[in-house]
């Protein structure tokens, strides 16, 4: 669930010198630009010393693997990308962010691939003209691509003792048809294995989505607008423009409620996920706001069903509401992690219980202003340093190319009303759209009484 | 490189590993009601509220008591209010509070908007004062515990587990750091409600105590927290913490965790008797940022492992405790000990190439103790740290935890210490600590993987174990594989054991 924010609580407070003049949730001034070539650069100066963080925010992600067969590209290129180019070797590219003293690493997500580097401000030009030159000119040789390819599938296996991974595997392969949501950004395995044979897409797919139209640059922290407008245009303003368009699927209505059970090898506690179809991200409609708010409301630590299943009854150990902002639409989910397994049918159905209410009761108003006051002081409690502005604003960017898009979701979000919720509650929490995925230990044969 | 760090369900783990973390400095009497403050101007209001009392200083039969009376103050009520009503108080204000609990360390931190300080530090202050002992609280806070070790520890994590269990092998039983943090499943079975409360009353005092404080305090509020504690704390005495020396180890000891697992996890190491505090403390931390600094593509260990071969995800060292080194870049403050260990970090890799892996890590830190680091890496690796200090020390609970533990270790500001250590420090001082601190020969590994027999028949038996490739390296680090799949292995037979992953943690 992505957080939330106000500005007038903040204003004036968090960053005096740099807040901006009018009542916005985002409480810094920040400069926005574009270059003809189509690269954006958002500059955020910040009174923390010293400090510089770089995000370089590419709007690709596994969303935009639309091949079959090559699920979990999107990661293995943000692998890529740091094993050198035509000028720069790998070796050299380290040691001058060593010599930085610079922290730097990347992320991949449905919708986004994210490199960030925090450093210096004395080194900020070194890093900038870096970063430029991998992203205009990487060239990994096949031998290194095929080397990278196992750093993923070793990726892969450090990951493959979490049961939570594979539950999101299997829920969002078992709701999902046609979307590429259908598979996670790590990949499926099979296709993760295959990766060392698909060197040619990967020139493919550099080509496609590294290009200035995707890729916006943040700058926060102890820097100047114009010496970083006049850098970026420098080292990136002869960046070629690309022309790539994906075809990403439309998923058809689902139109019966599906389940899964994933039997996991190992001891475990059973966990359950309960995910209806949800909508896309949106700073004009109000309906992926009213789900936000309707999953802290049903579920978070505060609401009723949390104070007696984890609390009280003391039959369940984790219950969260999940729902990541997404630039199609994507899955609102509850998930849960029960302590015996005699009560996933009893949780399950409290879950749903939960859910149903807010389709025909309305939310007390003060139950609903503490969630709202709760989404303002995360996101407040969140700006305390250079890096978590860029951070926090690294998932708008790649959704809407401005930090504006916070304060307008904002503005969604203060403007809910308990009617709002009810009725977004009856157009979503319809049962045909719901998928629910169980996962627990594989019972031993003797005893199985399952398929 | 993923990071899906927000994902709800890291969570699961998180919750669990959170609530268990660390205490005072043996033959020292802490100062009664000691206070570090930082104020500046920010709106955020950072507590850091420790206590110099740990997992070390849990009674035999009771291991996990330090970590099961931590998690009570912070997850359950005070006699004023239920943790439901802590929850919902909580939850508009979008703060809470954690406990961390390591071997000679409690820390309870919390930060809240300066706006909400006066109701946020009424409930934590009678958290920590006045708890509630509800029976209900206790059940649940014991049957978390007992599940971070039955089922996120043990079943969900291989890397953390090979870590922490690869402590517990270096101590042994007997030592007080010979446990997991969070006790046995043995002695959380029998521990009680009258326990914790023992526990509390013998160790929280204010002899015991450091209140930590950052942000945008009103003036004079941090005298207001000092004189709160000094009223309703008992006085206490100082503790000593005697530590005997780590059992010596004799040639390459394993214990091979046998589980139903996708890769094979290595982790190693040897006890290191320098801390933050010594003279050869920066030589060492030069040579570990060199070899294996956490997440770095530019670590040595890094390159010649993942980069080079493909083995992994990343390898790494660590001179200093970092747990959860999976879910984040920088290691937690307040894990100050008297005692560390040198530690290398191989992450999973797949298990036709596992003994492979291990013989590479050895391999690498026996090549650094002969060789030694050059003065062009010596001077890299220097430069980093002076300046990713600022990186480690970015935001106010950083700040603030750092200066906690310069405390605990007597030394000046985090950062202007590192700085000045290294600003004096030379090749030679760095490589006379590598050939004075390293061991290759004599150490304790911790694999965990499916076939445990095969892989200690292998190990013990020095079977070659040549690397396979799916795209072969260069010419030279084919020849280098050569040496390190025939590299020796000295096992010590009698030190070698296979151990099922139920019984890791049991007793």
């Amino acid at each position: 669930m992505k957080k939330l924010f106000v500005a007038f609580l903040v204003l004036g407070l968090l960053m005096p010198l740099t807040a901006s003049a009018d009542n916005k949730i985002f409480p810094y001034k920040y400069f926005m630009d574009d270059l003809p070539n189509g690269l954006r650069l958002v500059t955020v100066p910040t009174d923390y010393p010293n400090i510089v963080a770089l995000y370089i925010v590419v709007g690709t992600g596994s969303r935009n693997e639309i091949e079959p067969g090559k699920s979990g590209f999107a990661h293995l290129f943000e692998h890529l990308m740091f094993r050198g180019t035509e000028k720069t070797t790998p070796q050299q590219y380290n040691s001058a962010l060593k010599r930085a003293g610079a922290d730097s690493n990347a992320y991949t997500e449905d919708d986004r691939t994210v490199y960030h580097t925090v450093f210096s401000k004395e080194d900020f030009d070194q890093i900038l003209s870096l970063e430029a030159d991998r992203f205009q000119n990487l060239k990994v040789p096949v031998d290194l691509f095929k080397t990278e390819t196992r750093a993923v599938l070793g990726e892969y296996n450090k990951n493959a003792s979490s049961p939570t991974r594979k539950l999101y595997e299997v829920l969002r392969d078992t709701a999902f048809d046609a979307h590429t949501y259908k598979h996670t950004t790590m990949g499926y395995l099979r296709d993760v294995e295959n990766m060392p044979n698909q060197y040619d897409y990967s020139l493919d797919f550099f080509k496609r989505y590294y290009r200035p139209e995707y890729t916006t640059i943040v700058v926060s922290g102890d820097i100047k607008h114009d010496n970083v407008l006049e850098l970026v245009k420098k080292y990136w303003g002869n960046w070629q423009r690309g022309a790539y368009v994906p075809d990403i699927p439309t998923e058809s209505v689902q139109k019966e409620e599906r389940t899964a059970q994933v039997d996991w090898p190992q001891p475990t506690l059973p966990w359950i996920a309960v995910s209806y179809k949800a909508p896309a991200y949106s700073d004009e409609q109000k309906d992926k706001a009213a789900l936000d708010l309707i999953g802290n409301l049903g579920f978070s630590p505060t609401s009723e069903l949390y104070q007696r299943l984890v609390i009280k009854e003391q039959k369940v150990d984790v219950l969260a509401p999940d729902f990541e902002d997404h630039r199609d639409p994507y899955l609102v989910t509850i998930i849960a992690r029960v302590k015996d397994a005699k009560d996933v049918a009893y949780v399950r159905s409290e879950i749903i219980k939960t859910i149903d209410s807010y389709k025909t009761q309305l939310v007390a108003k003060d139950k609903l202003d503490a969630v709202k006051s709760n989404l303002r002081y995360s996101f407040a409690l969140s700006l305390d340093n250079s890096e978590a502005i860029a951070a926090n604003l690294a998932p708008f960017i790649a959704l809407r190319r401005t930090p504006e898009t916070i304060n307008k979701v904002y503005e969604i979000y203060s403007a809910i009303t308990p009617e709002d919720l009810q009725a977004m509650a009856k157009k979503y929490f319809i049962p045909e759209h719901r998928t629910i995925v169980t996962l627990s230990q594989k019972e031993k044969p003797e005893n199985a009484t399952q398929k | 490189m993923l990071r899906r760090s927000k994902h709800a369900l890291a969570f699961a783990l998180i919750i669990a590993s959170t609530v268990f973390a660390p205490m005072a400095e043996a033959g020292k009497a802490p100062n009664p009601m000691a206070t570090v403050s930082l104020p500046n101007s920010s709106p955020l209001v950072t507590f850091r509220l420790l206590f110099n009392v740990g997992a070390a200083s849990d009674p035999k039969g009771k291991e996990g008591l330090a970590a099961l009376t931590a998690s009570l103050l912070a997850n359950g009520g005070s006699r004023e209010m239920t943790y439901e009503q802590i929850v919902s108080a909580m939850y508009p204000m979008a703060t809470g509070f954690n406990s961390q609990v390591d071997k000679e360390m409690t820390v309870f931190s919390g930060t809240t908007h300066v706006d909400n300080l006066p109701k946020y530090y009424q409930i934590i202050s009678e958290m920590l004062l006045n708890p509630g002992w509800r029976a209900d609280d206790f059940t649940r806070i014991r049957e978390d515990a007992l599940n971070y070790l039955k089922v996120s520890l043990r079943q969900a994590n291989d890397e953390e587990l090979g870590k922490e269990a690869l402590y517990q092998f270096i101590y042994e039983a007997g030592h007080p750091y010979g446990h997991n943090n969070a006790g046995t499943i043995a002695s959380l079975e029998k521990l009680t409600l009258d326990d914790v409360k023992q526990f509390y009353r013998d160790h929280y005092t204010q002899a015991n105590v450091v209140v930590g404080l950052a942000g945008g305090y009103p003036k004079g509020f941090d005298e207001k927290v000092q004189r709160d504690f000094a009223a309703r704390l008992p006085a206490g005495g100082a503790e000593k913490l005697g530590l005997p020396q780590p059992a010596k180890i004799s040639g390459l000891e394993m214990q091979v965790i046998e589980k139903n697992t996708l890769g094979t996890a290595i982790s190693f190491g040897f006890p290191l008797p320098v801390t933050r505090k010594d003279a050869d403390w920066a030589a060492l931390l030069v040579m570990q940022s060199y070899l294996g600094q956490h997440r770095s593509s530019s670590s040595y260990l890094y390159q010649r492992l993942r980069e080079i071969r493909g083995l992994n995800y990343g390898d790494y060292a660590y001179i200093e405790y970092f747990p959860r080194g999976m879910f984040q870049f920088h290691p937690d403050p307040n894990l100050a000990r008297q005692q560390q260990i040198f530690q290398v970090w191989i992450r999973p890799v797949e298990p036709k190439n596992g003994l492979f892996a291990l013989r590479a890590g050895l391999y690498e830190v026996n090549k650094l103790m002969r060789d030694g680091m050059t003065e062009k890496d010596f001077e890299a690796t220097r430069q980093f740290l002076s300046k990713f200090v600022n990186v480690l020390t970015k935001d106010q609970d950083a700040q603030l935890g750092y200066a906690l533990d310069s405390r605990y270790y007597g030394i000046p500001s985090f950062t202007d210490y590192v700085r000045a250590q290294l600003a004096k420090l030379t090749l030679a001082d760095v490589n006379r600590a590598i050939k004075k601190y390293l061991q290759a020969d004599n150490l304790k590994i911790v694999v965990i993987t499916k076939d445990a027999a095969g892989f200690k028949e292998a190990a013990v038996a020095n079977k070659p174990s040549p690397i396979s490739y799916t795209s072969p390296p260069p010419k030279e680090i084919l020849e280098e594989d050569k040496l390190i799949e025939s590299y020796k292995l000295n096992f010590n037979p009698s030190r070698v054991e296979i151990m099922p992953v139920e019984q890791v943690f049991q007793k």
